[in-house]
């Protein structure tokens, strides 16, 4: 039972999380149309949705704060109150915090709750000043979760539920425990007189009903909210004050059910507390217990005590621990299910019923072969061979995602950066609609969030400078996906100052990247930027503070088989263009060979591949090869010395030479002859047997065999130690 | 265009019902004249010998790899391994593929023979023999009849020398 409840739970934060990314995208949009009605709507159905399904779960902190969140969107809704940047940005605020409460709910961890309370407050407030204006300020600032102090109103409720209660999987337990986090629940009575013998009994029935007295501040209608889902047929009665006692000893059959901590702790199978059992087992007393826990103290307040630390530290170290924790609930949250249009499946099952059918008329020839019939054993394979095409086709495209998905956190970003930097930008992304394989569009999510900070921070100017420079005053930053062959190329473009011949030249000089003189192309320059430690010194191009550079985001995209590229021009902006693969479980490869052996070359690392001419391959030191292309001399890499393989040419210029170019360093590797371009599916070699240095994965190849994908920088560093050890 | 069935297979080693799980049940294969025993059940299956893919930079005895319907497994020729002279491969060479430690790994041995009975009074401790024969990949001395049957201790074989990285570089050294 459990089990099957977490399952609803996952779904239930899959799901939550999906409506929170569409009130937070129409939020921002309502900035643009504060009058969309359309739009309001909208949100306000995603913030019901998660409301009803939260309390539906039992997650009452979620429930109750989006409740807030309703309320001032109804108003807002209802024109009670008029959109304001103030109220949308106490809106984004508390979406940002219903977020933390609903990872709270799925990961068990901490919440801010000063956080909590003072947005439920400010939400309360603008709520209620708009429509009592001068009252209730007061009210809506304590109406948090259940307070002592504002239970000043008494309730007695009865309710009969619909018979079909618990055949549609509810609990009144649940609605019990929602009522309790209203105020405290004083009394509940069963009502069990309906209950018919135990032979006529229907257990999928419900005859039961309940009186509950209910303490609490808040008003009629949020206790009726909690019945929401069950209002439906049921006899509900909710009435204020003092009747109500009379009423309850009227009642006769009474078997009477009061909640205490143990029964609920015991009903959702928490461990109780050592102090519990103890005084359970009659150990020790509960004043004893009660005085025990009363001295206790966290570890931090003892060691100030003992001024091991002084408060300071302490507060450090708190924060840090924070930190940790929210970064171990990064890790936790990562979605590991994937959602999938059913016209996609539906469209698979099409395609497996082909196949089917194919196979049935295969087995069906095969069973009477004549040899006349060969033509039609042909033609029926190439039928099957189209039908397996199809079907690894849609199968991988199971695994596709638009890459919005990525792309939709970045309006927010734009607008806290703009406001935090005192620019105005306005952002334009096109081409959302791209598909991508699910987990490159993860992995891309951290490069792209630098390059768009990079460009917000640094590419593009302060308003003034703008109009100083004849250029609208709001900046543009365009996010750009499309397909380009077997790759998709995202870009990230600003119309802001572009980079900095002169600074570059001059901060690499410094760093002695390069030599004071030297003669660099454009190029070459800018992908200075990309190396490790060159944007931690001033603000050239790293985001300050940040700690992460541009080499970061260069290797994150490299370590996915993709490139990075810059164009720019000074006064007109940066363009950073990414080319990636579709998919990380297909590459494009090249096949060679060396003697028998096949090996499988990645195609994005090959820049080209030539036929040297005599003589051009010179040695150093009598045993380093050097080859001269295009003006500079590449280390040449024999493959069959790396591997100890017999090859068919020792003479290079028999051979080919592939220039392969790896994290920015250029090799070339001698093979003897290239067979052909394919795409190949990478198998796990360490599955079942280990990691091999300078191979980067397996494949099948088409005669069933096992073919080598070669690690370019693998091959690289045998090439250099084995250099070493000769020297 | 009729399919020739270019993998012979031996035999599937399949658990037959009734197979008692103590262990006791062993499958022998040959190595020239010596008889050899693997716990039944670690064996996967039985397979002829088909082409393999050599890996750069593993020990002689790693004769390759091999795609076993889609997944990549290492091929072990167990005469390299043990130091005898190695054999032209005939109709009965095969490949025992074998699970240890979660993964797959095939050895290639000269033929298989029986599954055989061995009760555990009827096995010995591993022999001494000094430096001679390395004795660690052998958890005993079975006898079968007129049968002496090498018990392997497939852990000790395969796992802790030739599936870790560093090793391979002594190898290769």
């Amino acid at each position: 039972m459990s089990n099957d409840f977490a399952q609803f739970q996952d779904a239930f934060f899959e799901e939550a999380a999906e409506h929170l990314a569409v009130v937070e995208e129409g939020l921002l949009q309502l900035e643009q149309h504060p009058n969309d009605w359309d739009l309001l709507n909208k949100i306000f159905r995603s913030a019901h949705s998660i409301k009803g399904t939260a309390g539906m779960f039992g997650f009452s902190a979620v429930a109750q704060f989006t409740h807030k969140m309703e309320t001032l969107l109804d108003l807002l809704r209802n024109g009670q109150k008029a959109g304001s940047p103030a109220v949308t940005d106490l809106l984004l605020k508390s979406t940002d915090c219903l977020k933390t409460l609903i990872e709270s709910a799925k990961t068990g961890s901490g919440i801010d709750e000063e956080t909590v309370q003072r947005l439920t407050a400010d939400l309360a407030g603008a709520s209620t000043s708009a429509a009592q204006p001068a009252a209730a300020r007061g009210l809506g600032g304590s109406a948090g979760a259940a307070q002592p102090g504002c239970e000043d109103r008494t309730y007695a409720i009865t309710w009969t539920p619909p018979d079909w209660l618990f055949q549609r999987g509810l609990d009144p337990l649940q609605i019990m425990k929602e009522l309790n986090d209203l105020g405290s629940l004083a009394k509940v009575t069963l009502n069990t007189s309906r209950l018919p013998d135990l032979s006529d009994l229907d257990p999928e029935r419900c005859y039961l009903s309940w009186e509950i007295q209910l303490a609490t501040g808040k008003d009629h209608k949020v206790i009726e909210s909690v019945f929401e889902f069950v209002r439906e047929d049921s006899v509900l009665k909710i009435e204020e004050g003092e009747a109500l006692s009379v009423k309850r000893e009227a009642l006769e059959s009474g078997n009477e059910i009061r909640f205490t901590n143990d029964e609920r702790r015991a009903e959702s199978g928490e461990p109780k507390p050592l102090g519990e059992i103890l005084v359970e087992t009659g150990v020790v007393s509960r004043e004893t217990v009660d005085h025990a826990l009363a001295q206790q103290k966290r570890v931090g307040q003892i060691l100030v005590e003992q001024k091991a630390v002084t408060p300071e530290q302490l507060e450090q170290a708190l924060q840090k621990q924070r930190q940790q924790e929210t970064a171990v609930q990064a890790r936790k949250s990562d979605a590991t299910s994937i959602r999938v249009d059913t016209d996609k499946i539906d469209k698979l099952i099409n395609l497996v019923g082909e196949l089917v059918i194919t196979q049935s008329m295969l087995s069906d020839l095969g069973s009477r072969f004549e040899i006349q019939q060969l033509p039609v054993l042909l033609e029926r394979m190439a039928q099957l061979e189209r039908n397996t095409r199809e079907i690894q086709e849609r199968v991988m495209g199971i695994r596709m995602l638009p890459i919005g998905t990525a792309f939709n956190r970045f309006p927010r970003l734009v607008r806290d950066l703009s406001a935090k930097a005192g620019k105005k930008i306005q952002l334009v992304l096109s081409g959302e609609e791209t598909e991508l394989d699910k987990t490159v569009i993860e992995s891309i999510n951290d490069p792209l969030t630098h390059l768009v900070r990079n460009s917000a921070d640094h590419g593009l100017e302060l308003p003034e400078e703008r109009l100083d420079n004849n250029k609208p005053e709001v900046g543009t930053i365009r996010l750009n996906a499309c397909h380009e062959g077997g790759s998709i190329c995202i870009t990230v473009e600003d119309d802001g100052r572009g980079l900095n011949r002169e600074k570059i030249i001059a901060k690499a000089v410094k760093q002695g990247l390069i030599a004071e003189h030297e003669k660099l192309s454009d190029d070459q320059i800018w992908a200075l930027i990309f190396k490790p430690g060159f944007s931690t010194a001033e603000k050239v191009t790293d985001i300050s503070g940040r700690g992460v550079g541009m080499d970061v985001v260069k290797r994150n995209i490299e370590s996915l088989g993709g490139t990075i590229s810059i164009k720019t021009a000074t006064g007109q902006g940066t363009t950073f263009t990414l080319k990636l693969p579709l998919t990380l479980a297909i590459i494009e490869g090249m096949t060679v060979r060396v003697g028998k052996e096949t090996y499988i070359v990645p195609l994005l690392s090959i820049l080209e591949s030539i036929q040297p001419k005599l003589g051009s391959v010179k040695t150093v030191a009598g045993r380093g090869e050097l080859i001269n292309v295009r003006g500079s001399y590449l280390p040449v890499i024999r493959l069959y010395e790396v591997f100890a393989l017999q090859p068919e040419h020792t003479e290079p210029t028999k051979g080919i030479l592939l220039i392969l170019e790896t994290e920015g360093e250029r090799v070339a590797i001698m093979v003897d002859e290239i067979l052909g371009q394919q795409q190949v599916v990478i198998k796990s070699m360490e599955q079942n047997f280990r990691k091999v240095e300078g191979i980067a994965g397996a494949t099948i190849l088409g005669n069933g065999t096992v073919g080598l994908i070669l690690d370019v920088r693998g091959l690289l560093e045998i090439a250099q130690r084995e250099e070493a050890v000769a020297v | 265009m009729p399919v020739s069935a270019r993998e012979t297979s031996v035999g599937e080693c399949n658990q037959p019902a009734g197979l008692t799980t103590d262990g006791n049940q062993y499958l022998t294969f040959n190595l020239g004249e010596e008889f050899y025993g693997v716990d039944i059940l670690r064996v996967r299956e039985i397979k002829g010998y088909s082409t393999v893919t050599k890996i750069p930079h593993t020990p002689p005895h790693i004769k390759g790899v091999l795609n076993l319907r889609g997944t990549i497994v290492p091929i072990v020729e167990l005469r390299t391994k043990f130091g005898m002279p190695t054999v032209e491969y005939t109709a009965f060479t095969v490949i025992i593929l074998v699970v240890v430690r979660d993964k797959v790994i095939g050895l290639v041995v000269d033929s298989v023979s029986d599954v055989l009975n061995i009760d555990k009074k009827d096995i010995q401790p591993p022999p001494q023999f000094g430096s001679k024969v390395n004795v660690s990949f052998m958890s005993g001395i079975g006898k079968s009849g007129e049968k002496l049957v090498t018990l392997l201790n497939m852990e000790h074989l395969l796992v802790d020398g030739d599936m870790a990285e560093n090793s391979v570089a002594m190898g290769e050294a």
